[in-house]
């Protein structure tokens, strides 16, 4: 190339490139991919090809990872952010994985656990939801779905709460709801009986739950339905009765300081009522809790 | 086997977009002249390029087919915006003959600025991005042989400006 050309190669190139190019790429490779998702019809005609669209964002760009560490998304120094995305999207079998990341938690072994615990979890879900794919095939098709993500339940200076939920379609929908809560301050992970002097707390919650349930019942005219003995309802109707919440039982911590604790759908209300949830007054607890820190 | 054909491709395009982000920025904003546009422009040729290329009949068309839609999109935004490119101070002063107290190195820097835009595209496509002539003809909707004469023009026209440069230092 002539020199001069070369000379004028070297000031095209010398434009400044912004930093927010990785993003704003990434963003856009991803809205492209939706938008197409929305109008299937004309590209899914045809037979049915698997596509795995690995969106892999923070994991491929470490100017990207900085670029979004930059946006507030969550609170002020520890984040959860997409760390990958598990898509599929065929005539019959749709598939949505989003895996979280916990980020800038100083305890590295308890970021470690968590964001391998998603990670692992996100791609077993994927691999799970190819096999069955695949057997359903060989037998002649069916439908099959996948959701999974994760929302913040309460991201304050002291508590972290995230909710990872998984909705597997098949005929009906099941729907699975973990939480994990994160003291942000102390960067330790609150588990259930920690919270508690004793097994006490057990007893304590689950006839609150009881008490909850028996009214909502009785208030909705029995629109609302829970598996609780002593509300009116036939035993038949009764599936699975509720008598005590897990040990472990799923919970967050609410904004607000109070226990929530969460059943996932079919387990302890029939499938219409989905996943649901109970806020323990506090006044309750507060004979069995450790210390008013957490919850107040 | 056109879905299959889609999802191919869109692997590839990923890729490709990934590797090459810089490259179609720099074209963006060659047009633009301006950093939050040239984002813009490479923004919606990007989702526009993802929602057609499933019309895409072959990778090895990916390259010409999507600068062309950078161009494109590029062009529209430009119209879209009234936006007539802007003139910087610098080139002003070169755009006015009274004024000959021109610096060399600004000189440099702007010869291919100054350049009308249908020059300019046509001399960065080929000779930056490595497109054949009959690529840069098709991006630009053009003939090849008016490719040709503008790329002629084009070299004619840095020619000269460049050689004016030199005449500049050499009396100054």
């Amino acid at each position: 190339m002539d020199k001069k050309l070369q000379e004028l190669e070297k000031q095209y190139m010398k434009v400044p490139i912004p930093k927010e190019l990785d993003f704003v790429v990434e963003k856009a490779l991803k809205q492209g991919r939706k938008k197409k998702k929305n109008r299937t019809p004309q590209w899914v005609l045809g037979s049915a090809a698997a596509a795995m669209l690995f969106t892999a964002g923070l994991n491929v760009s470490p100017a990207m990872a900085r670029t979004l560490s930059e946006i507030p998304v969550v609170g002020s120094v520890i984040k959860v952010l997409t760390w990958t995305e598990y898509e599929v999207a065929e005539d019959n079998y749709d598939a949505n994985i989003k895996v979280p990341s916990i980020e800038n938690l100083e305890n590295q072994d308890l970021a470690n656990t968590l964001n391998e615990k998603y990670r692992a979890e996100g791609k077993t879900l994927y691999d799970e939801f190819m096999a069955e794919v695949g057997d359903l095939k060989l037998n002649g098709g069916g439908h099959l779905g996948i959701d999974s993500g994760y929302e913040i339940k309460t991201d304050n200076e002291q508590i972290l709460s995230i909710g990872r939920y998984v909705v597997n379609t098949v005929a009906s929908s099941s729907t699975v709801m973990e939480y994990d809560t994160i003291d942000k301050e102390n960067e330790i992970l609150i588990t259930l009986p920690m919270l508690f002097k004793d097994q006490h707390y057990i007893e304590t919650i689950s006839e609150n739950i009881k008490e909850q349930m028996r009214t909502q019942i009785a208030e909705s005219n029995q629109d609302k339905v829970y598996w609780v003995k002593g509300a009116g309802l036939a035993d038949e109707e009764l599936m699975e009765e509720f008598t005590t919440i897990k040990p472990d039982q799923q919970f967050y911590i609410s904004d607000k300081g109070k226990l929530v604790i969460s059943f996932d759908k079919y387990e302890v209300a029939p499938g219409y009522m989905g996943v649901v949830e109970f806020e323990i007054p506090t006044d309750v607890l507060k004979d069995d809790l450790v210390s008013t820190k957490y919850i107040h | 086997m056109r879905t299959r054909n889609a999802f191919q491709h869109e692997e590839v395009f990923v890729q490709f977009i990934r590797e090459q982000k810089e490259r179609f920025y720099l074209l963006a904003y060659s047009y633009t002249k301006n950093e939050q546009d040239a984002l813009d422009v490479v923004q919606d040729s990007i989702q526009k390029a993802m929602l057609s290329l499933d019309r895409l009949e072959n990778v090895t068309y990916m390259k010409s087919w999507f600068y062309k839609i950078v161009v494109r999109t590029a062009i529209d935004f430009l119209r879209k915006h009234k936006r007539l490119q802007v003139t910087d101070d610098d080139t002003l002063q070169y755009l006015t003959p009274a004024q000959e107290d021109v610096y060399e190195n600004v000189d440099l820097e702007h010869a291919l600025d100054e350049l009308p835009q249908m020059y300019r595209e046509v001399v960065i496509l080929h000779y930056f991005e490595d497109l054949k002539l009959a690529d840069v003809a098709n991006i630009l909707d053009i003939k090849l042989s008016t490719a040709k004469s503008r790329l002629y023009k084009a070299l004619k026209l840095l020619k000269i400006q460049l050689e004016d440069v030199k005449g500049e230092t050499a009396h100054g």
